[in-house]
Protein backbone atom coordinates (compact mmCIF):
# COMPACT_ATOMS: atom_id res chain seq x y z
CA UNK A 1 0.00 0.00 0.00
CA UNK A 2 1.67 3.46 -1.19
CA UNK A 3 1.03 6.38 1.63
CA UNK A 4 0.35 9.70 0.92
CA UNK A 5 3.82 10.96 2.35
CA UNK A 6 4.82 8.74 -0.76
CA UNK A 7 2.29 10.05 -3.04
CA UNK A 8 3.44 13.65 -1.98
CA UNK A 9 6.95 12.98 -2.37
CA UNK A 10 6.71 11.58 -5.59
CA UNK A 11 4.21 14.67 -7.18
CA UNK A 12 7.31 17.05 -5.56
CA UNK A 13 10.03 15.46 -7.73
CA UNK A 14 8.02 15.60 -10.67
CA UNK A 15 7.16 19.17 -10.37
CA UNK A 16 10.78 19.35 -9.34
CA UNK A 17 11.79 17.93 -12.66
CA UNK A 18 9.24 20.17 -14.49
CA UNK A 19 10.96 23.29 -12.86
CA UNK A 20 14.37 21.75 -13.99
CA UNK A 21 13.73 21.44 -17.39
CA UNK A 22 11.75 24.40 -18.16
CA UNK A 23 14.34 27.13 -16.18
CA UNK A 24 16.88 25.62 -18.46
CA UNK A 25 14.72 26.31 -20.96
CA UNK A 26 13.98 29.73 -20.25
CA UNK A 27 17.59 30.78 -19.82
CA UNK A 28 18.76 29.35 -23.27
CA UNK A 29 15.48 31.35 -24.79
CA UNK A 30 16.72 34.51 -22.55
CA UNK A 31 20.58 33.64 -23.90
CA UNK A 32 19.81 32.95 -27.53
CA UNK A 33 17.99 36.67 -27.19
CA UNK A 34 20.86 38.44 -25.61
CA UNK A 35 22.83 37.04 -28.40
CA UNK A 36 20.60 38.40 -31.34
CA UNK A 37 20.65 41.40 -29.46
CA UNK A 38 16.90 41.15 -28.44
CA UNK A 39 16.53 43.68 -25.58
CA UNK A 40 12.92 43.43 -25.46
CA UNK A 41 12.79 39.90 -24.98
CA UNK A 42 15.65 39.52 -22.72
CA UNK A 43 13.91 41.74 -20.26
CA UNK A 44 10.65 39.92 -20.61
CA UNK A 45 12.35 36.98 -19.02
CA UNK A 46 12.90 38.56 -15.87
CA UNK A 47 10.38 38.70 -13.01
CA UNK A 48 9.73 42.25 -12.98
CA UNK A 49 7.01 42.51 -10.58
CA UNK A 50 9.58 41.90 -8.54
CA UNK A 51 10.47 44.69 -6.03
CA UNK A 52 14.14 43.49 -6.04
CA UNK A 53 14.22 42.25 -9.51
CA UNK A 54 18.04 42.21 -10.09
CA UNK A 55 20.64 42.22 -12.96
CA UNK A 56 24.35 42.34 -11.94
CA UNK A 57 26.92 42.30 -15.25
CA UNK A 58 30.86 42.03 -14.39
CA UNK A 59 31.88 45.21 -13.21
CA UNK A 60 29.00 47.40 -14.49
CA UNK A 61 27.36 47.35 -10.89
CA UNK A 62 23.71 46.07 -9.87
CA UNK A 63 20.89 46.93 -11.47
CA UNK A 64 18.16 46.22 -9.25
CA UNK A 65 14.31 47.02 -9.49
CA UNK A 66 12.33 47.19 -12.74
CA UNK A 67 13.30 50.19 -14.25
CA UNK A 68 17.13 49.77 -13.15
CA UNK A 69 17.12 46.35 -14.47
CA UNK A 70 15.62 47.71 -17.99
CA UNK A 71 17.83 50.03 -18.24
CA UNK A 72 20.78 47.97 -17.67
CA UNK A 73 20.01 45.91 -20.25
CA UNK A 74 19.22 49.26 -22.20
CA UNK A 75 23.00 50.60 -21.72
CA UNK A 76 24.55 47.32 -22.34
CA UNK A 77 22.39 45.96 -25.17
CA UNK A 78 19.99 49.00 -26.75
CA UNK A 79 22.93 50.52 -29.04
CA UNK A 80 22.12 49.66 -33.02
CA UNK A 81 23.70 46.56 -34.37
CA UNK A 82 25.94 46.86 -36.86
CA UNK A 83 26.85 44.44 -39.91
CA UNK A 84 29.88 42.53 -38.70
CA UNK A 85 29.15 42.60 -34.83
CA UNK A 86 28.75 39.48 -32.88
CA UNK A 87 27.59 37.98 -29.26
CA UNK A 88 28.00 34.12 -29.04
CA UNK A 89 27.27 33.51 -25.39
CA UNK A 90 26.46 29.37 -24.33
CA UNK A 91 25.45 27.87 -21.91
CA UNK A 92 27.59 24.83 -19.88
CA UNK A 93 27.87 22.84 -16.70
CA UNK A 94 24.42 23.31 -15.16
CA UNK A 95 24.33 23.17 -11.54
CA UNK A 96 20.57 23.79 -10.85
CA UNK A 97 19.06 23.26 -7.49
CA UNK A 98 15.11 23.77 -7.52
CA UNK A 99 13.45 24.48 -3.73
CA UNK A 100 11.73 21.62 -2.14
CA UNK A 101 8.42 24.14 -2.27
CA UNK A 102 8.99 24.42 -6.07
CA UNK A 103 8.39 28.08 -5.73
CA UNK A 104 12.24 29.09 -6.05
CA UNK A 105 15.82 28.03 -7.94
CA UNK A 106 19.42 28.55 -7.72
CA UNK A 107 21.62 27.89 -10.73
CA UNK A 108 24.52 28.23 -12.13
CA UNK A 109 26.24 27.86 -15.53
CA UNK A 110 29.53 27.59 -16.91
CA UNK A 111 29.59 30.30 -20.25
CA UNK A 112 32.58 29.78 -22.94
CA UNK A 113 31.61 32.65 -25.23
CA UNK A 114 32.96 34.69 -28.43
CA UNK A 115 32.53 38.04 -29.86
CA UNK A 116 33.39 39.91 -33.10
CA UNK A 117 33.64 44.35 -31.89
CA UNK A 118 33.75 46.78 -34.52
CA UNK A 119 36.67 48.82 -34.62
CA UNK A 120 37.34 51.52 -36.93
CA UNK A 121 38.91 51.69 -40.15
CA UNK A 122 39.88 47.93 -39.79
CA UNK A 123 38.13 44.62 -39.20
CA UNK A 124 35.81 43.55 -36.25
CA UNK A 125 38.27 42.70 -33.29
CA UNK A 126 37.57 38.52 -32.73
CA UNK A 127 37.18 38.48 -28.42
CA UNK A 128 36.66 35.44 -26.32
CA UNK A 129 34.42 36.19 -23.34
CA UNK A 130 34.20 33.57 -21.00
CA UNK A 131 32.20 33.86 -17.65
CA UNK A 132 29.61 32.54 -15.44
CA UNK A 133 25.95 32.96 -14.50
CA UNK A 134 24.95 32.57 -11.13
CA UNK A 135 20.80 33.11 -11.04
CA UNK A 136 17.91 32.96 -9.30
CA UNK A 137 14.44 31.94 -11.01
CA UNK A 138 11.26 32.59 -9.51
CA UNK A 139 7.57 30.74 -10.19
CA UNK A 140 5.21 33.87 -10.79
CA UNK A 141 2.07 33.73 -13.51
CA UNK A 142 2.75 30.09 -14.08
CA UNK A 143 5.82 30.72 -15.60
CA UNK A 144 10.00 30.35 -14.08
CA UNK A 145 11.26 33.98 -14.22
CA UNK A 146 15.02 35.18 -14.07
CA UNK A 147 14.83 37.15 -10.76
CA UNK A 148 18.21 37.90 -10.07
CA UNK A 149 20.81 37.26 -12.18
CA UNK A 150 24.50 37.65 -12.02
CA UNK A 151 27.07 37.43 -14.63
CA UNK A 152 30.73 37.05 -13.84
CA UNK A 153 33.65 38.10 -16.16
CA UNK A 154 36.04 35.16 -16.58
CA UNK A 155 38.18 35.99 -19.63
CA UNK A 156 37.60 39.07 -21.88
CA UNK A 157 40.63 38.95 -24.55
CA UNK A 158 41.66 39.93 -28.22
CA UNK A 159 41.30 35.92 -29.66
CA UNK A 160 44.56 35.98 -31.34
CA UNK A 161 46.64 37.52 -28.15
CA UNK A 162 44.90 35.19 -25.32
CA UNK A 163 43.80 35.40 -21.75
CA UNK A 164 47.17 36.28 -20.50
CA UNK A 165 48.79 38.60 -23.16
CA UNK A 166 45.73 40.73 -23.29
CA UNK A 167 44.00 42.00 -20.24
CA UNK A 168 43.10 44.93 -21.46
CA UNK A 169 39.38 44.18 -21.63
CA UNK A 170 38.49 42.84 -18.19
CA UNK A 171 37.42 45.80 -16.51
CA UNK A 172 35.07 48.63 -17.27
CA UNK A 173 36.58 51.46 -18.69
CA UNK A 174 36.81 54.50 -16.66
CA UNK A 175 34.22 56.35 -17.14
CA UNK A 176 31.09 57.37 -15.20
CA UNK A 177 28.96 54.52 -14.20
CA UNK A 178 25.15 54.19 -14.86
CA UNK A 179 22.81 56.20 -13.09
CA UNK A 180 21.46 53.34 -11.69
CA UNK A 181 23.72 51.24 -11.39
CA UNK A 182 24.83 50.04 -7.33
CA UNK A 183 28.13 49.08 -6.66
CA UNK A 184 29.60 45.64 -7.67
CA UNK A 185 29.19 42.75 -5.60
CA UNK A 186 32.36 40.94 -7.22
CA UNK A 187 34.91 40.81 -9.75
CA UNK A 188 37.72 38.50 -10.29
CA UNK A 189 38.34 37.55 -13.23
CA UNK A 190 41.61 35.95 -14.65
CA UNK A 191 44.41 38.00 -14.60
CA UNK A 192 48.14 36.45 -14.41
CA UNK A 193 48.33 38.13 -11.04
CA UNK A 194 44.92 37.41 -9.16
CA UNK A 195 43.74 34.23 -7.77
CA UNK A 196 40.88 32.38 -8.43
CA UNK A 197 38.58 31.30 -5.20
CA UNK A 198 36.11 29.08 -7.10
CA UNK A 199 33.19 31.98 -6.99
CA UNK A 200 30.82 31.84 -8.58
CA UNK A 201 29.85 28.88 -5.87
CA UNK A 202 27.28 26.17 -6.62
CA UNK A 203 24.10 26.39 -5.10
CA UNK A 204 23.37 23.74 -3.07
CA UNK A 205 19.91 21.83 -2.53
CA UNK A 206 17.36 23.85 -0.02
CA UNK A 207 13.89 23.98 1.10
CA UNK A 208 12.43 27.51 0.49
CA UNK A 209 13.88 31.05 0.01
CA UNK A 210 15.72 32.43 2.80
CA UNK A 211 17.12 36.11 2.65
CA UNK A 212 19.99 35.40 4.45
CA UNK A 213 20.71 32.77 1.52
CA UNK A 214 20.62 36.09 -1.45
CA UNK A 215 24.23 35.64 -1.82
CA UNK A 216 25.19 32.60 -2.43
CA UNK A 217 26.62 32.47 -5.19
CA UNK A 218 29.63 34.50 -3.44
CA UNK A 219 29.95 31.97 -0.72
CA UNK A 220 33.81 31.53 -0.48
CA UNK A 221 32.53 28.66 2.24
CA UNK A 222 32.64 24.91 0.02
CA UNK A 223 31.25 23.00 2.92
CA UNK A 224 27.70 22.76 2.19
CA UNK B 1 0.71 20.11 -15.14
CA UNK B 2 0.24 16.44 -12.61
CA UNK B 3 -1.68 17.00 -9.56
CA UNK B 4 -2.29 14.68 -6.68
CA UNK B 5 -5.20 13.50 -8.02
CA UNK B 6 -3.84 12.49 -10.59
CA UNK B 7 -1.32 10.52 -8.70
CA UNK B 8 -4.25 9.16 -6.59
CA UNK B 9 -5.76 7.27 -9.96
CA UNK B 10 -2.74 5.29 -10.79
CA UNK B 11 -2.65 1.53 -9.76
CA UNK B 12 0.07 0.39 -6.85
CA UNK B 13 2.25 -1.20 -9.98
CA UNK B 14 1.89 2.12 -12.08
CA UNK B 15 2.70 4.04 -9.41
CA UNK B 16 5.67 2.02 -8.17
CA UNK B 17 7.05 2.41 -11.82
CA UNK B 18 6.19 6.16 -12.10
CA UNK B 19 8.29 6.24 -9.31
CA UNK B 20 11.18 4.49 -10.72
CA UNK B 21 11.76 6.19 -14.02
CA UNK B 22 11.06 9.92 -11.62
CA UNK B 23 13.95 8.50 -9.71
CA UNK B 24 16.15 8.11 -12.60
CA UNK B 25 15.37 11.29 -13.68
CA UNK B 26 16.52 12.84 -10.62
CA UNK B 27 19.62 10.93 -10.20
CA UNK B 28 20.65 11.94 -14.20
CA UNK B 29 20.14 15.91 -12.64
CA UNK B 30 21.99 15.35 -9.52
CA UNK B 31 24.31 13.60 -10.93
CA UNK B 32 24.92 16.57 -13.73
CA UNK B 33 25.03 18.86 -10.32
CA UNK B 34 27.59 16.71 -9.02
CA UNK B 35 29.77 16.84 -11.60
CA UNK B 36 29.23 20.77 -12.10
CA UNK B 37 30.53 21.17 -8.16
CA UNK B 38 33.43 19.15 -8.98
CA UNK B 39 34.28 21.47 -11.80
CA UNK B 40 34.02 24.53 -9.65
CA UNK B 41 36.84 22.88 -6.97
CA UNK B 42 38.60 22.09 -9.71
CA UNK B 43 39.06 25.43 -11.09
CA UNK B 44 39.79 26.40 -7.07
CA UNK B 45 43.15 25.20 -6.11
CA UNK B 46 43.30 25.98 -2.70
CA UNK B 47 44.71 22.75 -0.83
CA UNK B 48 43.40 21.27 1.84
CA UNK B 49 40.74 23.77 2.02
CA UNK B 50 37.30 22.56 3.95
CA UNK B 51 35.01 21.61 1.53
CA UNK B 52 31.92 19.37 0.87
CA UNK B 53 33.09 16.17 -0.14
CA UNK B 54 32.32 15.00 -3.72
CA UNK B 55 33.77 11.78 -3.72
CA UNK B 56 33.02 8.25 -2.57
CA UNK B 57 35.26 7.94 0.06
CA UNK B 58 33.55 5.34 2.11
CA UNK B 59 33.28 3.11 -0.66
CA UNK B 60 35.39 -0.05 -0.29
CA UNK B 61 37.07 0.10 -3.43
CA UNK B 62 37.89 3.92 -2.90
CA UNK B 63 41.87 4.71 -1.91
CA UNK B 64 40.92 7.31 0.41
CA UNK B 65 44.47 7.25 1.62
CA UNK B 66 45.74 8.41 -1.60
CA UNK B 67 43.31 10.74 -2.53
CA UNK B 68 43.97 12.66 0.61
CA UNK B 69 47.68 12.97 -0.07
CA UNK B 70 47.22 13.74 -3.78
CA UNK B 71 44.85 16.73 -2.18
CA UNK B 72 47.22 17.81 0.63
CA UNK B 73 50.30 18.15 -2.44
CA UNK B 74 50.73 21.71 -4.08
CA UNK B 75 52.16 21.81 -7.93
CA UNK B 76 52.38 25.39 -8.37
CA UNK B 77 54.42 27.68 -5.86
CA UNK B 78 51.69 30.49 -5.92
CA UNK B 79 48.13 30.19 -7.34
CA UNK B 80 48.36 33.34 -8.76
CA UNK B 81 47.69 33.43 -12.28
CA UNK B 82 46.26 29.67 -11.93
CA UNK B 83 42.98 28.38 -14.10
CA UNK B 84 41.54 25.43 -14.58
CA UNK B 85 38.22 25.68 -16.23
CA UNK B 86 37.28 22.67 -18.23
CA UNK B 87 33.16 23.48 -19.29
CA UNK B 88 31.41 20.55 -19.12
CA UNK B 89 28.98 19.61 -22.59
CA UNK B 90 27.86 16.61 -24.60
CA UNK B 91 26.47 14.50 -21.24
CA UNK B 92 25.82 11.38 -21.97
CA UNK B 93 24.45 9.37 -18.25
CA UNK B 94 23.17 6.16 -17.27
CA UNK B 95 21.75 5.36 -14.07
CA UNK B 96 21.21 1.66 -13.09
CA UNK B 97 17.97 -0.16 -12.06
CA UNK B 98 18.27 0.36 -8.37
CA UNK B 99 19.35 4.00 -8.82
CA UNK B 100 22.42 3.60 -7.00
CA UNK B 101 25.17 3.46 -9.31
CA UNK B 102 25.52 5.68 -12.65
CA UNK B 103 27.78 6.08 -15.63
CA UNK B 104 28.49 9.41 -18.05
CA UNK B 105 30.53 10.98 -19.98
CA UNK B 106 31.07 14.48 -20.73
CA UNK B 107 33.63 16.12 -23.57
CA UNK B 108 34.94 19.58 -22.99
CA UNK B 109 36.50 22.76 -24.40
CA UNK B 110 38.81 23.89 -21.46
CA UNK B 111 41.02 26.88 -21.02
CA UNK B 112 43.88 27.21 -18.38
CA UNK B 113 46.15 29.21 -16.98
CA UNK B 114 49.53 28.09 -15.56
CA UNK B 115 52.28 29.63 -13.47
CA UNK B 116 54.77 26.94 -11.81
CA UNK B 117 56.57 29.66 -9.58
CA UNK B 118 55.00 32.80 -9.86
CA UNK B 119 56.53 33.02 -13.56
CA UNK B 120 54.41 34.65 -16.16
CA UNK B 121 51.15 31.86 -16.92
CA UNK B 122 51.33 30.12 -19.79
CA UNK B 123 47.68 30.34 -21.64
CA UNK B 124 46.60 26.72 -22.26
CA UNK B 125 44.06 25.53 -24.41
CA UNK B 126 42.92 21.99 -23.64
CA UNK B 127 40.45 19.82 -25.03
CA UNK B 128 39.15 16.52 -23.41
CA UNK B 129 37.08 14.11 -21.63
CA UNK B 130 34.99 13.05 -18.16
CA UNK B 131 34.17 9.19 -18.12
CA UNK B 132 32.81 8.99 -14.42
CA UNK B 133 31.46 5.90 -12.24
CA UNK B 134 28.93 7.29 -9.56
CA UNK B 135 27.29 5.78 -6.66
CA UNK B 136 24.65 6.49 -4.13
CA UNK B 137 26.02 6.39 -0.34
CA UNK B 138 24.09 8.18 2.29
CA UNK B 139 21.41 9.13 0.50
CA UNK B 140 24.34 11.63 -1.99
CA UNK B 141 25.49 11.11 -5.50
CA UNK B 142 29.11 10.59 -4.97
CA UNK B 143 32.30 10.53 -7.67
CA UNK B 144 33.63 6.79 -7.29
CA UNK B 145 35.87 7.01 -10.26
CA UNK B 146 36.59 8.69 -13.56
CA UNK B 147 39.77 11.32 -14.54
CA UNK B 148 40.40 14.03 -16.72
CA UNK B 149 41.29 12.38 -20.13
CA UNK B 150 43.25 14.40 -22.15
CA UNK B 151 42.58 15.19 -25.91
CA UNK B 152 44.65 18.17 -26.42
CA UNK B 153 46.42 20.33 -23.92
CA UNK B 154 48.60 23.11 -26.26
CA UNK B 155 49.91 26.31 -25.27
CA UNK B 156 47.11 28.45 -26.93
CA UNK B 157 49.10 30.10 -30.02
CA UNK B 158 51.49 27.19 -30.59
CA UNK B 159 47.54 25.31 -31.48
CA UNK B 160 46.95 21.72 -30.67
CA UNK B 161 48.98 20.18 -34.23
CA UNK B 162 52.20 20.58 -33.02
CA UNK B 163 52.44 21.39 -29.25
CA UNK B 164 51.33 18.67 -26.26
CA UNK B 165 51.91 19.92 -22.87
CA UNK B 166 52.37 17.70 -19.84
CA UNK B 167 50.03 17.37 -16.95
CA UNK B 168 51.44 19.67 -14.39
CA UNK B 169 53.15 17.44 -11.75
CA UNK B 170 55.89 17.37 -9.01
CA UNK B 171 58.24 16.05 -10.02
CA UNK B 172 57.71 16.64 -13.38
CA UNK B 173 56.60 14.01 -15.40
CA UNK B 174 58.68 12.53 -18.53
CA UNK B 175 56.56 13.21 -22.28
CA UNK B 176 56.64 8.98 -21.75
CA UNK B 177 54.95 9.15 -18.12
CA UNK B 178 52.41 11.87 -19.29
CA UNK B 179 51.60 9.61 -22.53
CA UNK B 180 50.66 6.67 -20.27
CA UNK B 181 48.75 9.06 -17.45
CA UNK B 182 46.29 11.13 -18.43
CA UNK B 183 47.31 11.83 -22.07
CA UNK B 184 47.22 7.84 -22.87
CA UNK B 185 44.14 8.91 -25.40
CA UNK B 186 45.77 12.11 -26.32
CA UNK B 187 45.23 13.67 -30.24
CA UNK B 188 48.86 12.81 -32.04
CA UNK B 189 49.30 13.95 -35.48
CA UNK B 190 50.34 10.82 -37.03
CA UNK B 191 48.04 8.47 -34.86
CA UNK B 192 44.39 7.58 -35.51
CA UNK B 193 41.96 8.31 -32.97
CA UNK B 194 41.09 5.96 -30.55
CA UNK B 195 37.40 5.83 -29.64
CA UNK B 196 38.02 5.78 -25.80
CA UNK B 197 35.60 6.54 -23.60
CA UNK B 198 32.55 4.99 -25.01
CA UNK B 199 29.61 6.79 -23.51
CA UNK B 200 27.36 4.64 -21.68
CA UNK B 201 24.83 2.86 -23.94
CA UNK B 202 21.24 1.83 -22.12
CA UNK B 203 22.64 -1.78 -21.64
CA UNK B 204 25.87 -0.27 -19.98
CA UNK B 205 24.58 -1.94 -16.42
CA UNK B 206 23.32 -5.36 -17.76
CA UNK B 207 26.56 -5.59 -19.42
CA UNK B 208 29.38 -4.40 -16.99
CA UNK B 209 27.50 -4.83 -13.57
CA UNK B 210 30.12 -3.74 -11.26
CA UNK B 211 31.07 -0.12 -10.53
CA UNK B 212 34.19 -0.56 -10.38
CA UNK B 213 34.67 -2.15 -13.34
CA UNK B 214 36.15 0.66 -15.84
CA UNK B 215 36.10 -1.48 -19.09
CA UNK B 216 32.79 -0.06 -20.23
CA UNK B 217 34.86 2.57 -21.54
CA UNK B 218 36.75 0.74 -23.79
CA UNK B 219 34.62 -1.15 -25.68
CA UNK B 220 35.17 0.19 -29.09
CA UNK B 221 38.61 -0.39 -28.82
Amino acid sequence: MVDAERKQKLLMKINKLNAYTEIQNTMGRMIAALNFRQKEKVADFFALDQKDVSFEYADEGVFEGKDAVIAGIEYLLGSEVKPGEMIDLQLTTPVIEVADDCRTARALWWSPGAASVLRENEDPQAQWIWGDFAVDFIYEHDEWKIWHLHYFTLIHCDYHKGWVDDTSLINRPNTPMHDNAQPSTWHNPYHPKAIRYGIPAAPYPYETWKEEDRYWMLRNDKTR
Amino acid sequence: MITIEDIELLSEEEFIEAEKTVEKLIAVWEVKNLRGRAAVFHDDQHINQPRKELKAMDHPSFDAEAEIAFRMKPVVDSLEGNMLIHPLTTPVIEVDETCKKARGTWWSLGIEGLSKYRETPMAILSLGMVPGTHVKMKGEWRILSGNWQRTTKNEYHAGWINDMQVTNTRPPLTKEQDRNFLGKYAYMKDEIRKPVPRPPYKDTWEEYPEETDPSWQYKDL
